[in-house]
């Protein structure tokens, strides 16, 4: 990879959780590109060939997190492109990460419930990415 | 009073016992036709109502009911409970248990089944208000985590600003907080609306006049976000007896909700939010509330109302369509929502108008 920043692409529908992460991720020295469904976010993905995926787990429009996930998941060109689940509804949706069993549908490397812990999520990239 | 024998007195004791009972009590034989029943089943469906059958007097069909205890009762000479919708004379509709133990004649076959009907209306309504406080919670729970996200990420957006002296990054980061911090002023007002036990202050009102002021109350917002808000009010449709306060916040929620669509609406660049009264039919009229956003899936409109199902943390539809709903009953009214993936959604609220009960009478 040499000097090159890590690509990251976060998509979510909240343009603000869009913009605050650009943001953080921007300022700890990442490359970040953003989509705001799946559909985009998943050619996205095809295109820029990321170091790692943020995925927004509950998006109305198009594709789902759960389906772009599975689309990762299923193209031999991306499918160990490591994923970070969020999701504000992690325990309504039933997919706290910790306790997570059906790995056949949904196969994040880590997942973050919002309010999403900063440090943390900047631990866990790193340490991903690497 | 002189009683010729005591088993005559204890035959009037028992038929008080009966009738004094704070449930239904029937004997019927095996064709559903009623032979007896206590004070309390007549008080609530006349006396005219032996030989008669179950069905046709407690659920005014001529058709046995699908589900039937007595039945049951006579097939295996068994007790059998069951629930059931009862229609009473008043137009009043509950709901109640029913419970049907057969009689037996000396050599033990069934002759008749005694049917006891327990109002339970009151329990399902308790029942329900649990569910919806369980239902609240959860939805609670991930509009306020998903404001603490905006909270704190627009803090942070403001602080990386201030600290590099960003000021287009730090009005940004603001831009987030003042959002957020307007979306927990709206949540808190629903959780307040929602805990009241209060009785709505009915009194007459327009409808045309309080859609007018709620639109009025988010026109700004509406302008801010680039998203057109318009009006079509029917001043024709009359008066109606409402609490002003709460169709003011049923139709607030609703814009809010619209508001809220359009901006996740990345595809189209131009949003129309309109605000609508208007007669329904000859006897009802009706708010609306219709957006061209992207509209939503059929399931998550088939679940909107039925667990206040929110399709999104930060949509805050959740909580405020449980409000919406809590609103729309109090006035005896219904909800109903029109939605096509990618075209928009219409919520559409109708209430009986109160002229037609005139025009009925």
């Amino acid at each position: 990879m040499g000097n090159r920043p890590s690509k990251i692409v976060i998509i979510d529908d909240n343009s603000d959780f869009l913009f605050t992460m650009e943001t953080f991720l921007t300022r700890n020295g990442f490359n970040v590109e953003t989509a705001s469904d799946g559909t985009t976010g998943f050619k996205l993905i095809k295109k820029s060939r990321p170091d790692l995926v943020m995925l927004d787990v509950m998006m109305e429009a198009t594709y789902s997190g759960f389906e772009v996930c599975r689309l990762v998941r299923n193209d031999p060109d991306l499918k160990t492109t490591p994923i970070i689940g969020i999701s504000g509804m992690a325990d309504e949706i039933g997919v706290k990460f910790d306790n997570y069993e059906d790995r056949e549908y949904f196969t994040p490397d880590a997942f973050f419930d919002k309010p999403v812990d900063k440090d943390a999520l900047l631990a866990k990239i790193n340490d991903l990415i690497s | 009073m002189n009683y010729t024998s005591n088993s005559e007195l204890i035959d009037l004791t028992f038929k008080s016992i009966i009738d004094a009972l704070p449930c239904y009590i029937m004997i019927q034989d095996q064709h559903f036709k009623i032979l007896f029943a206590n004070q309390a089943f007549k008080n609530h469906f006349g006396e005219d109502i032996y030989g008669k059958s179950c069905h046709a007097v407690l659920k005014g069909s001529r058709h046995q009911c699908n589900v039937c205890p007595v039945r049951e009762s006579f097939k295996d000479k068994g007790v059998h409970i069951t629930e059931e919708t009862i229609h009473l004379s008043n137009i009043k509709i509950v709901e109640m248990i029913a419970f049907s133990s057969p009689l037996f004649d000396a050599v033990g076959n069934v002759i008749a089944c005694i049917k006891l009907l327990v109002d339970v209306g009151t329990i399902k309504d308790s029942q329900r208000e649990f569910v919806k406080l369980g239902q609240s919670i959860a939805l609670l729970s991930h509009d306020i985590k998903n404001i603490l996200e905006g909270l704190k990420g627009g803090a942070y957006v403001v602080e990386e600003g201030m600290k590099d002296h960003d000021t287009q990054l730090a009005n940004k980061g603001w831009a987030i907080v003042s959002k957020n911090i307007s979306e927990i002023t709206r949540i808190t007002q629903n959780i307040l609306y929602s805990a009241k036990k209060q009785k709505p202050n009915f009194k007459d009102t327009k409808p045309w006049v309080i859609a007018r002021q709620a639109a009025y109350l988010f026109s700004e917002k509406a302008s801010s976000m680039g998203i057109q808000l318009l009006q079509e009010l029917n001043p024709n449709v009359p008066a109606m007896k409402a609490d002003p306060s709460g169709i003011s916040r049923m139709l607030g929620n609703l814009i809010w909700n619209a508001l809220q669509a359009c901006e996740k609406d990345k595809v189209k660049t131009k949003h129309v939010i309109v605000v609508r009264v208007d007669f329904f039919d000859n006897y009802h009229f009706m708010f609306e509330v219709e957006d061209n956003a992207q509209g939503m899936k059929k399931e998550i409109v088939e679940k909107l109302f039925k667990e206040y199902f929110t399709s999104k943390g930060d949509s805050g539809n959740g909580l405020g369509l449980m409000v919406v709903d809590r609103i729309v009953s109090h006035h005896h009214g219904r909800v109903e929502v029109l939605s096509k993936k990618g075209a928009g959604s219409l919520f559409r609220v109708i209430f009986r108008r109160q002229d037609s009960y005139l025009e009925m009478e």
